[in-house]
């Protein structure tokens, strides 16, 4: 009869509200899965301390003024002592404004980090800067390699470079001059290609990049551009 | 760029060396780099308080003081350290920005003061951080009220020119009670005929027991008819001539008409009037009973006697939005509760919800938890809805609330906050009179000072009042508080040397605009430096002009001097008039013709 339908209704409207009061004061929680309660250990309790200053001073080619004023700079920055992928990628984009720097600050950061643990620490930070500052041209041209091959396998791949190379010209933005086009990216790679692998056979060594790039005047002269930037 | 990264840059530059070699062109030559990077610490003493900090870390804002090379200014060879005369409290914040890139405001701090610190370092207050951006702007809004507040109730108290008319005087008095025992006396008498003639009106309607020849009992109003009807006449005629006297009074009548209690008072007499001319119609004076209605509004007449009142009336008008919002959501839900309920008991018998308007009242009495009880639901789904319709209106109506209590209570204070201010403004007074004694030979030199203009520009400073008569013989323009204290100067000395700080008025340009609006003007013109070489000059100019052109300026509201602003060390310039110092706009010369 409808008014045992209408009383139903209402008997449902009841449960329904129960339910309600039960979720509010916590009591019940069906089909919650609980994500939110193990954000509370974040990385706020972590915190990292450098090795001593001497340890350092062993492993860089920085006197003991410049380590210091370094890590005042990078402790100003990141109290943690850590600086994690986002935060790079943040800061590392606010130097180029145009364009989209967060694929490039992320094979740099791969770089640096050298025990791939998702941070960079103070040491692999002033190693980083030491061999590109201090380092010999052999040091810097294998940091760079280091840079170009993504998997760290030891030879940079058509697939590695073209990456690499679209990061870059991603960093340039859309309004350029003349504009950039798709296939510029691809083109870049073929001379590189073209310049370093010597046996052509698709991939690039280290030691064909070394050797090439220490025939290439250009390219020498600019590795010693940056020496005075601390 | 914040400061923060610009301390990436160097890693940024480092990092580049990956492009190299894939480099297609050749790299651009470096930027020379002249700056040489002196890495040290620099020692600032702030009154004693010893603060350090790397030379970078103030270079990081060149615009302010101590980024710049106007901190040389402050070294102090002896200590070789730079010394400021200023609060260390408040320099921690500052020194704070320098060093995270975020300027913060400390609660417990004056807003004055501080801003007078951030103006001193050359920090704009606009970039305090968001944290304490809320707060900053809201103590200083406060205080904008507050000295806003200060100089309406000082241009009230104080504008008495000599020789207001009869009519100006007479409006003064109706609208400050306080300044006439006259006034005083007609507040009173038209409150006590108020209040006598809305007891009349409550009183007449009470039954008043049966007379002789008839069988019901009649009203009070109906058996002493005519003892009411004097009395009404009697309050009408003093509400009559008060409104003819304030018509009368008013500066701007068409203004005075339009006002909202004018209205008031209008519609209370009416009704009388009317009645009057209608007495002998008996086919309208039904009409005319409706008419006495209007002569409740009478109560109103209080807002006049009660600063209360007026501060209700001002509250509704400022929630219009909240109190619009509330009327909205009302109308919708109980359009919609109204409707649901009036299709739940359409099925039932004898439903007194004969249609959705009917309904209306069901869910007004409900949704405000009145619940007469003269329409109730019968069906089930009718008592659901019903229910539903009286929580909401719990909910619905408790929102808006809020708002209005807090806006009220904002109102109320801040009137008596004007209130105990000027009752504090006796002692103030006193009390600053005790300090400005402090400096006599500061007394003395200013004095030594004005007497060397004297005898440069061959004129002789004198006081208000005989320059006013003066005045008042050269040409017989009724503005003659052109005058004012640009030549009360010898007799203000004595409190210009604290009234740096504190007040704004003592050098008021004379500028005819007493009763007219113009005082932001006076403002603006308040802030002058006059740098000590060019005071014979500038002041021979002012002086010149003034005397020469004051009978002009009588009759147009604008000055044509040149008001020029010089920049001076805070310290040491004695400045005659000039009240005000503009530190904010320490390396700017502004020219501002008026």
């Amino acid at each position: 009869m409808v008014l045992e339908g209408m009383e139903l209704i209402a008997i449902i409207v009841v449960i329904g509200l129960f339910f309600v009061v039960f979720k509010q004061f916590g009591v019940w929680e069906p089909l919650l899965l609980d994500e939110s309660s193990d954000c509370e250990l974040e990385l706020s309790a972590v915190r990292y301390q450098p090795e001593g200053l001497e340890q350092l001073q062993s492993q860089t080619k920085f006197t003991r003024k410049e380590l210091q004023s370094l890590y005042r700079g990078f402790k100003n920055e990141c109290p943690s002592g850590l600086v994690d992928e986002e935060t790079f990628k943040t800061i590392y984009s606010q130097f180029f404004p145009q364009g989209d720097a967060t694929t490039y600050a992320h094979f740099l950061f791969n770089a640096f980090d050298m025990d791939r643990n998702g941070a960079i620490r103070f040491e692999d930070f002033v190693i980083g800067l030491s061999v590109l500052l201090r380092g010999s041209d052999t040091e810097k041209l294998r940091w760079a390699f280091n840079l170009y091959d993504i998997n760290k396998d030891g030879y940079i791949t058509k697939e590695e470079m073209l990456a690499i190379m679209t990061s870059i010209y991603d960093m340039m933005g859309r309004y350029t001059s003349p504009s950039v086009r798709d296939d510029d990216p691809s083109e870049h790679v073929e001379k590189f290609f073209q310049k370093m692998d010597r046996n052509r056979d698709g991939v690039v060594t280290i030691d064909e990049f070394i050797e090439t790039c220490k025939k290439d005047e250009n390219i020498m002269a600019s590795m010693q551009l940056f020496e005075n930037v601390i | 760029m914040a400061a923060g990264v610009a301390a990436w840059l160097p890693f940024a530059r480092a990092a580049a060396i990956g492009w190299m070699p894939v480099a297609s062109a050749p790299m651009p030559t470096l930027p020379a780099d002249n700056r040489q990077k002196q890495e040290g610490l620099i020692a600032i003493n702030v009154s004693g308080h010893k603060f350090q900090t790397w030379r970078n870390t103030l270079e990081r804002y060149p615009d302010t003081l101590l980024g710049s090379t106007e901190r040389e200014f402050f070294y102090h060879e002896e200590t070789n350290e730079y010394f400021f005369d200023r609060d260390p409290d408040i320099f921690r914040h500052i020194l704070n920005f320098y060093r995270t890139g975020k300027l913060h405001y400390p609660r417990q701090e004056c807003i004055s003061a501080y801003d007078e610190e951030l103006a001193f370092f050359g920090i704009i207050p606009e970039i305090i951080g968001d944290c304490c951006y809320e707060e900053y702007k809201d103590r200083r809004r406060e205080n904008q009220e507050r000295i806003q507040d200060d100089e309406d109730s000082e241009n009230q108290n104080e504008m008495v020119p000599p020789d207001m008319t009869f009519r100006e005087t007479m409006w003064r008095a109706f609208e400050n009670p306080h300044t006439s025992t006259m006034a005083l006396v007609f507040y009173y008498v038209t409150g006590f005929f108020i209040a006598v003639s809305v007891m009349a009106n409550v009183v007449e309607t009470v039954p008043c027991g049966t007379l002789p020849n008839r069988v019901k009992e009649v009203s009070c109003g109906e058996r002493y008819a005519l003892a009411f009807f004097c009395l009404d006449t009697a309050c009408v005629m003093i509400f009559t001539v008060e409104y003819l006297l304030r018509l009368m009074a008013a500066p701007s009548r068409w203004n005075f008409i339009k006002s909202v209690m004018s209205v008031i008072d209008v519609v209370a007499i009416m009704p009388y009037y009317i009645g009057l001319v209608m007495t002998d119609n008996e086919d309208v004076s039904g009409a005319f009973v409706t008419l006495r209605v209007f002569r409740v509004f009478r109560i109103f007449k209080f807002s006049r006697h009660s600063a209360g009142l007026r501060i209700l009336g001002y509250t509704l008008k400022s929630c219009a939005s909240e109190l619009g919002f509330l009327l909205f959501s009302l109308t919708m839900a109980i359009i919609i509760f109204a409707t649901v309920m009036f299709y739940a008991e359409k099925g039932s018998t004898a439903s007194k919800f004969t249609s959705i308007p009917a309904a209306f009242w069901y869910t007004i009495v409900t949704m405000t938890t009145l619940g007469y009880g003269d329409m109730v639901p019968k069906t089930i789904v009718g008592k659901i809805v019903g229910s539903v319709c009286s929580l909401s209106g719990v909910l619905v109506i408790a929102l808006p609330v809020p708002v209005i209590v807090s806006n009220f209570s904002r109102i109320y204070h801040q009137s008596q906050r004007a209130e105990k201010r000027r009752a504090q403004k006796a002692s103030k007074a006193a009390g600053q009179a005790l300090v400005c004694k402090a400096n006599p030979m500061f007394d003395t030199h200013h004095n030594h000072l004005l007497h060397c203009l004297e005898k440069t520009t061959n004129h002789e400073f004198v006081d208000e009042q005989a320059f006013e008569t003066s005045l008042l013989e050269v040409s017989m323009v009724k503005q003659a508080s052109c005058s004012s204290s640009m030549s009360s100067s010898s007799s203000n000395q004595g409190l210009s040397c604290c009234s740096r700080r504190n007040k704004r008025k003592n050098f008021n340009v004379p500028n005819c605009n007493m009763t007219g609006g113009h005082r932001n003007s006076i403002q603006e013109l308040s802030t002058i430096h006059i740098r000590e070489r060019h005071i014979a000059n500038s002041r021979s100019n002012l002086n010149a002009k003034f005397e020469e052109t004051v009978p002009l300026n009588c009759e147009h509201p604008y000055i044509t001097a040149a008001v020029i602003t010089l920049p001076t060390p805070p310290v040491t310039t004695p400045e005659e008039d000039a009240s005000f110092l503009d530190y904010s706009q320490a390396n700017i010369v502004r020219v501002s013709a008026l």
